[in-house]
């Protein structure tokens, strides 16, 4: 396979991001439609690119760059959520007079990071996608210049974000000195050798650098406060597309402890307490919340704990399905809060959203079924996603954590269904200012509506997907 | 032994710069304590090929170096829009976001 037929689909979305940006500063040929435009037909470009290397077990550049069905599946997932949120960007970007070739260009400069983080099995690789993720998450969750809370937001997750990439490399240099290598596949088994420590400290400081990207507990403080105050179409795409890649390489490197029998306890341990501190804390924390995207940064958390369960049990494929689905669930519930919003101002304070479900049907009702595939509801894609993973965890006699795991959903139903209630049972205190002219919104509404039903209802389709991804880890 | 001492002296700097960050309540000193982290592992990084004689160590420090130049270019652009807003690069001030 020629290097750059595997490189294409990275080159498209560089290729559109920098044409983006050209088009930002002509004076007439920028206009916002074309810039949308063009950062979809990147999008779709390279997910085509992606789609013919599918079963072709690519590698390229010496093995360094690696396209198994499993990146590539990802690489569906991500380009998903980069043209999600472009659609929702569109007329939020005027509505707040943001500027607009940054977000796109942006927007797929992360994407393009979060590509390279899953395609390759060393660890250096990865930690260069994450810099070409992080760099350009920084930059756009502090977008909205005329707000201090985007400022504020984009001021946490970079010093939290740089902190967290400190830990990454310095955990590389530990354990390329133990090592003497960067691939996965050779880091999480245990010490033979007397440098045993060191080879530990270094897993432990990479580990915990990425689960600050997927903000678990005690990681997870910065993920609230970037989610509220980073503009809501930026905050759909950080909802699940990082928290994918960061999961993909921490299974990456918990594979060869499914596949060799060899367990490194010591990491099993560590995760399973940080897998329910995760689930309790993110559940709990979101009930005393009473602004919805603090409320759905929690839920978050809690999903990413949840997730962290199918990571423990060895069930790629059940991770898989939860991402597949918790993407859409999350991306679709900030698209209803941007749906909801009016112009030069959104709701956010539960109590404003006093009768919005009557009002606007449609919006309300999309938004109910989406909360209740959080809380795990059949016939929704969240109850299945949570049957498999729990089901999984007791077969792989993690009987504890998928208790815990069952519990804390119990709770969030509680959370979630209270917004269902302010939206539908209580009267509206004064006249809503909902912007409804946002076509390309609904149509990511409707959008995640059907893939939700879509998954729990028939997920045979994706199931099968999901196998082939799987058996190529 | 230079090998262990440069480690050594890697991991003492990475520790001061973890502390560090902790401590100070400055934008700007917290992420000078974050260059000094990562400048721990390229030291790590240069020991390590100094002793196994390996050239792909060396390599890593330079791509190690550009992405603190970019996250450098990023946020200290960041840093200086808080202070044009708020006139303040305290993080106590940054108290916007609460919940």
């Amino acid at each position: 396979m020629n290097g750059f037929a595997a490189l294409a689909p990275l080159l498209f979305l560089v290729g559109g991001a920098i044409l983006v940006l050209l088009l930002g500063t002509r004076r007439n040929g920028g206009t916002n439609s074309v810039q949308a435009a063009v950062s979809i037909a990147a999008i779709a470009a390279a997910g085509f690119s992606a789609a013919r290397l599918w079963g072709r077990a690519v590698r390229a550049f010496g093995g360094q760059l690696r396209f198994d069905e499993a990146a590539l599946f990802m690489t569906f997932l991500f380009l998903l959520a980069a043209a999600m949120a472009v659609l929702l960007g569109m007329r939020y970007l005027v509505r707040h007079a943001m500027p607009r070739g940054e977000y796109y260009g942006l927007l797929l400069l992360a994407a393009c990071g979060l590509v390279i983080m899953t395609a390759t099995i060393n660890l250096l690789i990865v930690f260069l996608g994450l810099e070409v993720f992080s760099v350009s998450a920084y930059a756009l969750s502090g977008l909205n210049r005329r707000d201090d809370r985007s400022a504020e937001a984009a001021a946490k997750y970079f010093l939290i974000g740089s902190f967290a990439s400190a830990f990454v490399i310095f955990g590389l240099a530990l354990l390329f000195g133990t090592r003497g290598s960067l691939d996965v596949h050779q880091l999480a088994l245990p010490e033979t050798g007397g440098s045993s420590a060191l080879a530990l400290t270094g897993l432990a400081l990479v580990v915990s650098g990425l689960a600050f990207k997927i903000a678990l507990v005690p990681f997870h403080m910065y993920q609230p406060d970037v989610y509220e105050g980073a503009p809501t179409p930026v905050a759909a795409f950080f909802a699940a597309a990082p928290k994918a890649a960061g999961f993909l390489v921490l299974l990456r490197i918990l594979v060869p402890h499914f596949q060799t029998g060899i367990r490194n306890e010591a990491i099993i341990e560590f995760l399973s307490a940080v897998a329910v501190a995760t689930m309790i804390l993110g559940n709990f924390a979101a009930l005393r919340q009473r602004n919805l995207k603090r409320i759905l940064a929690y839920s978050s958390i809690a999903h990413a704990g949840y997730m962290l369960i199918a990571v423990i049990s060895g069930d790629p494929a059940g991770l898989l399905f939860y991402l597949a689905n918790y993407l859409f669930m999350g991306v679709g519930a900030f698209a209803a809060v941007i749906a909801l919003g009016g112009p030069g101002r959104e709701i956010l304070d539960l109590d404003e959203f006093a009768g919005v479900g009557r009002r606007y049907p449609w919006i309300g009702g999309i938004f109910t079924v989406l909360l209740l595939s959080m809380a795990g509801f059949p016939p929704t894609g969240g109850f299945l996603a949570k049957f498999y993973v729990f089901s999984t965890a007791v077969r792989a006699g993690h009987l504890g954590l998928a208790i815990v795991g069952v519990l804390t959903s119990l709770v969030s139903v509680y959370y979630y269904l209270r917004i269902v209630r302010i939206m539908f049972m209580k009267e509206p205190e004064r006249e809503l200012d909902v912007d409804t002219e946002n076509p390309a919104v609904y149509l990511v509404l409707f959008l995640c509506l059907y893939a939700v039903l879509q998954l729990g209802l028939f997920p045979g389709n994706i199931i099968t997907l999901i196998r082939q991804a799987t058996a190529s880890l | 032994m230079t090998t262990v001492a440069v480690v050594g002296l890697s991991i003492v700097l990475f520790v001061l710069g973890t502390i560090a960050f902790i401590v100070k309540r400055d934008l700007l000193t917290q992420f000078m304590a974050v260059e000094i982290m990562l400048n721990a592992a390229n030291l790590a990084f240069l020991g390590l090929a100094r002793g196994s004689g390996r050239l792909d160590a060396q390599v890593i420090v330079f791509f190690v170096m550009t992405v603190a130049a970019a996250e450098a270019a990023v946020g200290l652009a960041i840093v200086l829009h808080i202070y044009r807003r708020k006139k303040s690069i305290k993080t106590e001030d940054l108290d916007r976001l609460r919940g």
